[in-house]
């Protein structure tokens, strides 16, 4: 058949108009719906696939089990590319689904979707990512970062670095990050702690996406450094460690956020980085109990969300604990109110109603209140052994003062001004 | 039948002048403006937020990248870094107490001063090596934008708008966003059309064609392409500072990448070169082909009970995506507006059909 | 400022650029025979990294098979885009052409990592990371034998541009009417060029893989060849290699001289202002040859 104009033409016109949408559930049925428009085709890549899967795992493995209060949870999944325009679309459509919680994964989209779930009152987690200064629930009733913000992470390595040395006084530390406002989020934290603390601290800037990093290394071995903090994503972090490892810094005082797995560990070569350090909210590998349970009882039964080999990596954990505090609030919610509506405020009260939680062993106890969404800011240091990530700390919170002092300064701002 | 072309004597030059002589096309154009203007009580929420409005913005922008790549004939691959300089000009504007009507005429001066300082420097290139300047300044704005605090805001890198009045009325809701995105979708419209017939448009149509050859019958060529940029970056920020108060609501550095000013100029050429009508449709296809991609492979994969990964799912819109602009720049390369024209020229003479020449 | 960081710093940033270069040349080459730019060459040079990937991670083949056979793989993709896409557009104007392969570029990037998944993917070529001293300058290996290898691959170039098959090319790329008359076969000429550019991408594509691993970002490799392509004159070989080194070099220095003062990310607009006072000074680049239109 030959393609002519006419019929591509024709075919395009068809395509397009067709159907757009196959609702889900009819509005009868008991369900909570969760939206969860993520970022999987531009620049979240590295993270977003793995974290879906756990987080969709973690919800099958709930309904499995009759869901809550007989009650089933809808997780909406869908690719929001980091383009502004699909998200909003993703959200409008979630709001008129009737979703009471979104997660997009993304800064620039979180950013973006602030006033509006702060007037829709639908919850927004932003999981490690987002606005640091939405940990102030006063300022941000609906957003919930619920997990230890970028403050929070720098906070918890400097105080590593000085458990290790005890004391930090004319010590070095080096900050080699990306040049976006992610990457530069923890320099007022880090130049107020290096002043209370008495390091010096100096910061490199990489251009974005980092996949070139060969003028910043060398520059990094001749300050000698005691310490080096990398704070990058996806290909800016392999490029990183790489460039770490054939500049001779010496792996174990090498550390970085959250966003390190194995599989960047697989691409630089497992053996090569051993002892690298990172910042871990949750405990890695196929042990926690959640894991576990999702292992005997969604994926052996093959209603696992995605390959196999993923389950138990870092950012699927990182999923299944998100997942795991988002039905946690579900509960505290119908502990609250048990007769619903089920509403975004309704959520909303069982989410800032989370005490001492641990999922069943797999995160530090987390205590959500109207004023601190981030949960307590606990997390603990965590070191590669060649195969796997070994904790290196108890679990352990740190500078919380510095890092709240800061987020009052923001959110005061933000308040005040709406910025 | 339709288009009655029967019986069409003019007796006046303002008559033949029309933009739109027959009866048909003037009827279309007010039942298009009866729909839009009614679409709050016509339609879903849903649509009118996430679909209406996204769409009169962005066809706005096509307008201003339209004269300027359809009108004079160069190409400009940072209309991004337009848009963003004028949403962040007439935002920090707008918080400085400037009222919104002048702070986005000042949003689109700074575009438009900015631009021309660019477009300046990459007159003396064409074709090939003007995209190239363009996208430098695409760069250079961005760069300059996320690394001087003041203009973007500090660490959180994030403007949020206040709410402002327009004319009078609080530009905050639904109802008020749509409406001032029309309306200055409007008048862009109108000025569009009409540029056409004037001296202006036929100078830039002589420069788009030969410049040299325009240069030697007495039309500076120089003078009217960076007219021809300043007018089209006036545009391109003030549908950036509609952009921002209207739809996006809270303003940061990232996202007016060079992904926009890609699809801009997709938008642009898939609507067709020159053609208002082009830009609007341009718009459309490039702005809700991956949103509805996206819902329908979705809606395949679960209405038919096919697990496929979701890495593969969420990449196949885009896929899709490219291989629509390719499919329109190898069967259709005059765009949308050509297709429209075709199927009126089919409605010219039906059902008559053998008269058609 | 201390003058051995700055050699090192020039040193590391001129095989930096090398490898830069060799997507540039494919862009060179491409400009030469179709008078278009290529903005799709930063996505063949990843689907030539994925596809080596898949060859040597799927199917099991040793490395050392896995390229050559990815080398040949890709000359066949670049013919066939060629062939399938570009021969429609030869009356057009050249910005639908460019327009093209912006969206032969978006459909890339949907449907490599869209096949293969896209998690970040190693591709080891042997090159142990282990640092290099040459005196206190530390050497990066991988740039080393990357910026070789490209030096290599340019020369080779230069070398096809003298032998019989290259006149014939260069004849193309003058004026394509007067080769056809005097009887060269320009479409397999065309088919050719754009294989070998595919070729030159994928090999770039592979060198900057194993440096930072397989995804999509492979494709953000184009801005700077772009640059150097322009700043060496978009149809000479000789300019990409000398355009290679110098934007190399200043990327680097700039980075370790001004960032401390501005506050870091000068790398990044280092390639825009190049770009941009080429255009003003030289507007054809350092070796391009001035079109001369006719009225």
């Amino acid at each position: 058949m030959k393609l002519n104009r006419r019929r591509f033409l024709a075919a395009t016109a068809a395509t397009l108009t067709m159907p757009a949408t196959i609702d889900f559930a009819s509005a009868e049925e008991k369900v909570i719906r969760f939206a969860m428009p993520q970022d999987f085709t531009r620049v979240y890549t590295f993270v977003t696939a793995e974290y879906s899967q756990g987080q969709r795992d973690y919800i099958t493995l709930v309904n499995e089990r009759g869901g809550i209060n007989g009650y089933r949870i809808i997780a909406d999944v869908s690719d929001h590319g980091n383009d502004l325009p699909r998200a909003i679309e993703a959200y409008e459509k979630a709001k008129r689904e009737g979703a009471v919680l979104i997660d997009p994964l993304s800064t620039p989209v979180a950013r973006a979707l602030v006033p509006r779930a702060l007037e829709d009152k639908i919850n927004m987690v932003t999981a490690f990512s987002g606005r640091s200064d939405a940990a102030d629930g006063t300022a941000f009733p609906y957003v919930l970062p619920l997990s230890p913000n970028y403050w929070t992470q720098a906070g918890l390595l400097v105080d590593y670095f000085r458990q290790q040395d005890k004391d930090l006084k004319g010590k070095k530390i080096v900050f080699v990050h990306i040049d976006t406002p992610f990457g530069r989020e923890p320099l007022p934290i880090l130049q107020v702690l290096s002043q209370k603390l008495g390091f010096e601290f100096q910061a490199f800037p990489y251009t974005p996406p980092g996949n070139d990093q060969s003028a910043i290394w060398p520059q990094v071995r001749r300050a000698r450094p005691d310490w080096v903090m990398f704070w990058g994503a996806g290909v800016g972090q392999t490029v990183a460690m790489s460039e770490a490892v054939r500049n001779g810094l010496p792996m174990d005082r090498v550390c970085s956020s959250v966003w390190l797995s194995e599989s960047d560990m697989d691409v630089i070569g497992r053996e090569q980085v051993k002892g690298v350090l990172k910042v871990e909210p949750c405990v890695s590998g196929k042990d926690p109990k959640p894991v576990q349970a999702i292992i005997n009882e969604v994926v052996s039964k093959g209603k696992g969300a995605g390959p196999e080999n993923k389950v138990g990596t870092s950012y699927y954990n990182y999923g299944v604990m998100m997942g795991a505090i988002m039905i946690e609030g579900v509960k505290k919610a119908f502990e609250r109110n048990p007769g619903g509506p089920i509403t975004g405020l309704w959520l909303n009260e069982g989410l800032r109603s989370i005490t001492n939680f641990t999922a069943e062993g797999m995160i530090p106890p987390m205590t959500v209140t109207k004023e601190d969404h981030q949960g307590g800011g606990g997390g603990r240091i965590a070191r590669w052994d060649g195969t796997k990530f070994v904790p290196a700390t108890d679990w352990f919170a740190a500078n919380q003062d510095v890092v709240w002092a800061e987020i009052r300064k923001s959110s005061e701002e933000f308040r005040k001004s709406g910025k | 039948m339709l288009y009655r072309r029967a019986g069409l004597r003019h007796t006046r030059y303002e008559d033949e002048r029309q933009l739109w002589p027959l009866q048909f096309d003037r009827g279309l154009v007010v039942l298009v403006l009866v729909v839009l203007v009614a679409a709050p009580l016509l339609v879903n929420r849903l649509y009118l937020v996430s679909y209406l409005l996204p769409w009169v913005i962005w066809s706005t922008a096509a307008l201003g990248l339209n004269l300027l790549m359809g009108g004079a004939g160069q190409i400009h691959l940072g209309y991004g870094a337009v848009m963003a300089m004028g949403a962040y000009g007439s935002v920090h504007l707008v918080r400085a107490g400037v009222p919104f009507e002048f702070a986005m005429v000042g949003g689109g001066l700074i575009s438009a001063c900015v631009g021309i300082v660019f477009g300046g420097a990459a007159l003396r290139v064409q074709g090939l090596y003007l995209a190239m300047a363009t996208l430098a300044m695409q760069y250079v704005v961005d760069f300059v934008i996320s690394h001087v605090p003041m203009i973007s805001g500090g660490t959180q890198a994030t403007i949020q708008v206040p709410t402002v009045r327009f004319l009078g009325i609080p530009v905050a809701g639904d109802l008020p966003t749509y409406y001032v995105a029309l309306i200055i979708c409007a008048i862009v419209t109108v000025f569009i059309l009409n540029v056409g017939r004037t001296s202006l448009g036929r100078a830039l149509a002589a420069v788009r064609e030969k410049d040299y050859a325009a240069e030697i019958i007495g039309v500076n060529t120089f003078k009217f392409k960076l007219l021809a940029f300043w007018i089209s970056s006036f545009i391109g920020g003030v549908a950036g500072s509609v952009l921002a108060v209207c739809y996006l609501r809270a303003i940061s550095p990232d996202q007016f990448h060079i992904e926009l000013s890609i699809q801009l100029v997709a938008m642009v050429i898939v609507g067709g070169l020159g053609s208002v009508l082009g830009s609007f449709f341009g718009a459309a296809l490039i702005l809700f082909a991956p949103i509805v991609l996206n819902n329908l492979i979705g809606g395949i994969a679960d209405g038919l009970g096919l697990s496929i990964s979701t890495d593969l799912r969420s990449h196949v819109p885009l896929m899709l995506y490219g291989a629509l602009i390719i499919g329109f720049l190898l069967w259709e390369p005059l765009g949308l507006a050509k297709i429209y024209n075709n199927v009126r020229n089919y409605f010219f003479v039906w059902p008559f059909r053998h008269a058609q020449r | 400022m201390d003058s051995s960081l700055i050699i090192e710093l020039a040193i590391n940033g001129a095989l930096i650029g090398l490898m830069y270069a060799l997507v540039a040349l494919g862009i060179v080459l491409i400009y030469k025979t179709s008078g278009l730019a290529n903005l799709a060459q930063g996505a063949i040079a990843m689907t030539g990294a994925y596809v080596t990937w898949a060859i040597a991670y799927g199917v099991g083949a040793p490395i050392w098979l896995a390229i050559p056979l990815a080398l040949v793989l890709m000359f066949g993709v670049g013919m066939l885009i060629e062939r399938l896409a570009l021969r429609r557009m030869i009356g057009q104007p050249v910005i639908m052409a460019i327009m093209l392969t912006l969206g032969i570029e978006i459909m890339l990037r949907g449907l490599l990592p869209g096949m293969f998944g896209s998690a970040v993917k190693r591709l080891d070529i042997g090159i142990p990371q282990a640092p290099l001293f040459v005196g206190d300058f530390l050497i990066n290996r991988a740039t080393l034998i990357g910026g070789s290898v490209s030096l290599l691959v340019i020369l080779l170039s230069l070398v096809f541009f003298n032998s019989r098959y290259g006149v014939v090319m260069r004849a193309v790329s003058d004026d394509q009417t007067a080769s056809w008359s005097v009887g060269i076969r320009v479409e397999r000429a065309i088919a050719i060029a754009w294989g070998l550019a595919a070729v030159t991408a994928a090999s770039a594509g592979i060198l900057w893989g194993a440096n930072q691993g397989v995804d999509w970002s492979l494709s953000l490799l184009l801005i700077k060849a772009l640059a150097i392509a322009i700043l060496g004159g978009l149809d000479s070989i000789v300019g990409v290699l000398i355009a290679g080194l110098i934007v190399g070099v200043v990327e680097s220095v700039a980075t370790g001289l001004i960032d401390p003062l501005v506050g870091g990310g000068t790398r990044d607009i280092a390639a825009s202002v190049i770009i941009l006072l080429t255009l003003l000074v030289k507007p054809h680049g350092l070796f391009g040859r001035e079109h001369i239109e006719r009225v």
